[in-house]
């Protein structure tokens, strides 16, 4: 099992950047998602007025 | 929708080509356990040009159509791209220690990704630094059909360069089925995961581009 | 008039302002000169390493020089609103490009031709060899294909300075490869024959990117 570390390495590399880039988009997609519902909120508000 | 059933799917084949990476295949070349680091850095190096053709792609007919949802695609796989390129080039330090005893060498294969990656980041430094939005599409599109079309260019002359030297691991003659076998199906899984990433990075851009419409509205 | 008559008549303006200003070729010429000395002057008391690194050093130089020349090409245009007239005028820009990469490339050429026999004199290595200047006239025709391009893209962005190298240097690197190899391979004493696959490279790349930069031109050039 020698050089076993670097084989470990590299999948831990892909696999943190792949998951870290994925949660990343997920999160701003939630935060996008609630400004939007915000916002058509105000906008019905004003429109009701 | 269907973006959860690619998930699903992605799932389902990143745990068949891990079984088929660590069980499944034995230990073919002399170089040990790190062979296995192989079946990473060639979907990923695949994954760095599929993305980069789809940039062109999306640019090519931005700049014909003008239409903005074709800049969404470009500038989305050119993300994922980036992000892609970024982790071959850390799979290739990885890769280079054991086998040559350095963590960077100009392997005619590294310094092209280098290239690559560089190339990408003018993508978005020409974005960042343009005067307006639109503009700032315009320009990267030109970037990306100009970074393209050296990217041929780039291959020929790193490899005749390094080409005198050939690394001493690049499999002599064919190589053996079970590798070629485990080497498509990773393709083939992180191909799914490069879909799956574009679409979700698509419409996190439409989302963004929603509530700049909204936020007009409101004014 | 035909295409290159109003091609001429842009390279001749800007000929003519630089027969008035300078700015351009001594600028470029000055910088060069003490990239030059200084490269020299750390590396050249050691003649057999002079010869092994004077490519790379010769390559580096030209390749800043190219930089700071485009970096000159359509910014005074810009500048001055002279950029503005020439879109007016009743030409395609096309014309415009092709105009404006004769004149750069006639800089560069003029800034080479004082450069290399300066580099040859000071380093002691014989870069004078036929082999080396025509490799410099076809590297050079690579920069300026891909350079006027980036040149008028930048002119339109902030942070001009640091926006046209950051787009320039990575298009270019498999000319600056091919140029160094062929250099050192000249260096050597090898026959022309040797040197063919690296010309063949380079030649590509000038077809290549004059076409491409031609077909995109009109988008990078806004006003």
């Amino acid at each position: 099992m020698e050089n076993g570390g670097y084989l470990f390495a590299a999948f831990a590399v892909v696999w943190a950047g792949v998951f870290a880039y994925a949660l990343f988009l997920s999160n701003k997609q939630g935060k996008l998602r609630q400004e939007i519902s915000l916002l058509k909120a105000k906008l019905e508000e004003k429109g009701t007025e | 929708m269907k973006r959860n059933l690619l998930l699903a799917l992605g799932f389902v084949s990143v745990v068949i080509t891990l079984y088929l990476i660590f069980v499944w295949v034995p230990t073919i070349t002399e170089m040990g356990i790190v062979e296995r680091i192989f079946y990473l850095m060639v979907p990923m190096g695949w994954l760095a040009l599929l993305a980069f053709v789809v940039t062109f792609a999306g640019s090519v007919l931005f700049l014909v159509k003008k239409q903005d949802r074709w800049d969404f695609l470009a500038r989305s796989s050119a993300e994922i791209g980036i992000v892609f390129t970024t982790v071959t080039l850390f799979i290739g330090a990885i890769w280079a220690k054991p086998i040559w005893g350095v963590w960077w060498t100009w392997e005619a294969r590294l310094t092209a990704t280098m290239i690559l990656w560089f190339i990408y980041l003018s993508y978005f430094v020409v974005r960042s630094f343009a005067t307006d939005e639109h503009r700032g599409a315009v320009f990267a599109a030109v970037v990306a059909i100009v970074g393209l079309v050296d990217v041929p260019i780039i291959a020929l002359s790193t490899t005749l360069w390094r080409g005198m030297h050939p690394p001493a691991l690049v499999f002599k003659g064919d190589i053996a089925p079970e590798m070629l076998l485990v080497m498509l199906t990773s393709v083939g899984t992180f191909t799914i995961l490069y879909v799956f990433l574009l679409m979700l990075r698509v419409s996190v851009r439409r989302d963004e581009a929603e509530v700049q419409r909204l936020k007009e509205l409101d004014r | 008039m035909t295409f290159w008559n109003k091609v001429i008549a842009i390279t001749w303006k800007d000929w003519l302002s630089e027969m008035r200003t300078r700015e351009v070729v001594s600028s470029v010429l000055v910088f060069t000169l003490l990239v030059i000395l200084i490269f020299t002057l750390a590396f050249g008391a050691d003649r057999e390493l002079m010869t092994t690194v004077a490519p790379g050093i010769l390559w580096a130089t030209f390749a800043f020089a190219g930089v700071l020349s485009f970096s000159r090409s359509f910014v005074p245009e810009k500048e001055h609103g002279c950029l503005e007239g020439l879109m007016a005028a009743p030409i395609s820009r096309e014309v415009i490009y092709a105009g404006k990469g004769l004149s750069s490339l006639l800089f560069m050429l003029i800034v080479e031709a004082i450069a290399l026999p300066a580099f040859a004199f000071f380093s002691n290595v014989p870069v004078l060899s036929p082999q080396i200047i025509l490799v410099t006239f076809v590297t050079t025709v690579g920069f300026v294909a891909v350079g006027t391009l980036f040149s008028a893209l930048s002119a339109n962005t902030r942070a001009r300075e640091m926006v046209l190298p950051v787009l320039f240097l990575p298009i270019v690197i498999p000319i600056l490869i091919s140029a160094i190899k062929v250099s050192e391979l000249a260096l050597t004493g090898e026959p022309w024959s040797n040197l063919f696959t690296w010309f063949q490279i380079i030649g590509a790349f000038d077809l290549v990117f004059l076409a491409v930069s031609y077909l995109v031109f009109d988008f990078v050039i806004v006003e």
